[in-house]
């Protein structure tokens, strides 16, 4: 039994996409941070 | 030694990146280190850090060198497993979430992990604690600055003594000046700039080459690599996944930020956290599983990463893999200083010779550590020993047995003394004689399963139970 090309496609764009939303979200996190004065 | 000619971009380019982030880093440690009055402000930045940085510096800290270089190398060994096992790493990180939440309510004025040793489990346990964590931590740093140095000669040819003395002197500065602050705070940063990097580098190479060919050259070269039923794989994902959670639950490196996060913030921080580390292995790995379609020669499966990379997409390629690696590097390298100086400065100099000190003194105490444990790396370092990596596997069985004496010192009453060393030494002894009799890949494993058996039937029969009031212990 071997990972099939679709399951693979799956995994490695959904792990490029899920970096890419993590990037925007710590961002977006941090701006609103800094916007109530909880940065740190 | 790699020469000029064989590196993937040149000396003098390397140069220039090398000294424009160092020259970032320190500027930016020696400005937020301006915030910090004592030792508390040093250790844990006030004990204030909101989400945002909260969770950056808990993936930032998690993505070593090894993530970035190692992952495509384990993809290239263990194939699609490969990069999954080492995914299960943010494990480690997602299962402390709630264990953070416990430590700050259970110990509000709390500075180490070698505190709650302390106080939980009495003084035995605690010195065998700080011997197997102190091991552990040193034997981090100086791979890790030693692997500084090894990839920037590799990447660009700059000589190794040079390229490894200035990643650990420039953290070394910025970490001494700005304290946990400077390294949560440039953690922030240097989590973008890897998770950007790696976004960009991945899809670039997607449009080079698809999946399909990838996945087509795999089943006609090398077939073993898509396999489901890949044995050692399998057993990769158990090892890495214990040695994550034992590393994490017991190291000061996480212990600190517990500390240091806002109320609330640390159970969040660390959960989103590992969310954001999880997929970094498998889009950094699979540029590995890449190298057979693209017709990439691999001379040395440490470097299929950078090699893949810069042979696709030339100069631009090989920069950003420079970045990412010196970042990579320089978030985990700093971790390592700031906790492991804390620890030395609160566990050993506080509580064995000065118990006094003012937290003026503890503060540049703490300083003075942080030069001192990077004098101590860099003279470890200098002569280019190869076999750290073999040293870190070694500590696998310390770090896994303390695993059960944290868990349930954390959240059982009737956990005890005797338990905590007993599962320490008993799992790591274990642990270590199968390392030697079987192989690293198991030594962990058996570890953890020893201590846990220890742990749990001495808690069975205690008749004591802990008062978690003893806990609190003011500063």
């Amino acid at each position: 039994m071997t990972f099939s090309a679709p399951f693979m496609t799956i995994l490695v764009y959904g792990a490029l996409i899920w970096c890419a939303i993590s990037a925007i979200a710590l961002g977006s996190i941090l701006v609103r941070d800094i916007m109530r004065g909880e940065a740190w | 030694m790699m020469h000029e000619s064989s590196a993937i971009l040149p000396p003098t380019v390397g140069w220039a990146l090398l000294a424009a982030f160092s020259v970032l880093w320190i500027a930016l440690g020696f400005y937020w280190g301006r915030r910090n009055k004592n030792f508390e402000d040093h250790a844990l930045a006030g004990r204030n850090i909101g989400l945002a940085l909260g969770s950056a510096t808990a993936a930032a800290t998690w993505i070593t060198s090894n993530t970035t270089m190692l992952a495509p190398q384990f993809a290239l060994q263990l194939g699609v497993w490969g990069m999954l096992a080492y995914s299960t790493a943010a494990f480690g990180l997602i299962l402390f979430a709630p264990m953070a939440a416990r430590i700050r309510k259970l110990m509000p004025e709390g500075y180490t992990s070698g505190d709650f040793f302390r106080l939980r489990y009495g003084r035995v346990s605690w010195a065998i604690f700080l011997v197997f964590t102190l091991f552990y931590s040193l034997t981090w740093l100086v791979s890790m600055a030693m692997a500084g140095g090894i990839m920037l000669n590799a990447l660009s040819g700059i000589p190794y003594g040079w390229g490894m003395s200035v990643i650990l002197g420039v953290c070394v500065l910025y970490t001494m000046r700005g304290g946990l602050a400077a390294v949560i705070g440039t953690d922030f940063i240097q989590s973008l700039i890897i998770i950007v990097g790696i976004v960009i580098v991945g899809f670039a190479v997607l449009s080079h080459v698809s999946m399909e060919e990838i996945h087509g050259n795999l089943s006609a070269e090398r077939p073993a690599l898509l396999d489901v039923l890949f044995p050692a794989a399998i057993m990769a994902i158990f090892n890495n996944m214990l040695f994550g959670l034992g590393e994490v639950f017991h190291n000061n490196v996480w212990w600190s930020r517990a500390f240091a996060f806002r109320k609330g913030v640390g159970p969040k921080a660390f959960a989103l956290g590992g969310l954001i580390w999880f997929p970094v292995p498998i889009a950094a790995g699979f540029i590995a599983l890449a190298s057979g379609a693209l017709d990439v020669p691999i001379p040395a499966s440490d470097m299929v990463g950078p090699l893949v990379i810069s042979e696709v997409l030339g100069e631009a390629g090989a920069i950003a893999i420079f970045v990412i690696v010196f970042c990579s590097l320089a978030s985990s390298i700093d971790s390592l200083l700031a906790a492991t100086s804390d620890l030395v400065t609160e566990d050993i100099y506080r509580r064995m010779i000065r118990p006094a000190a003012s937290q003026h003194n503890l503060k540049t105490v703490a300083q003075y550590v942080t030069l001192g444990l990077g004098v101590l790396t860099w003279a470890v370092c200098l002569p280019r020993i190869g076999t750290l990596a073999t040293v870190l596997f070694f500590a696998g069985p310390l770090v896994g047995a303390m695993i059960w004496p944290i868990v349930t010192g954390l959240y059982w009453r009737r956990a005890n003394s005797a338990g905590a060393v007993g599962g320490m030494l008993i799992g790591a002894g274990v642990g270590l004689a199968c390392y030697f009799a079987i192989g690293w890949y198991v030594a962990t494993l058996i570890a953890t399963a020893v201590s846990m058996i220890w742990v749990l039937a001495c808690a069975s029969f205690s008749k004591s139970r802990y008062d978690w009031a003893n806990l609190k212990e003011s500063a």
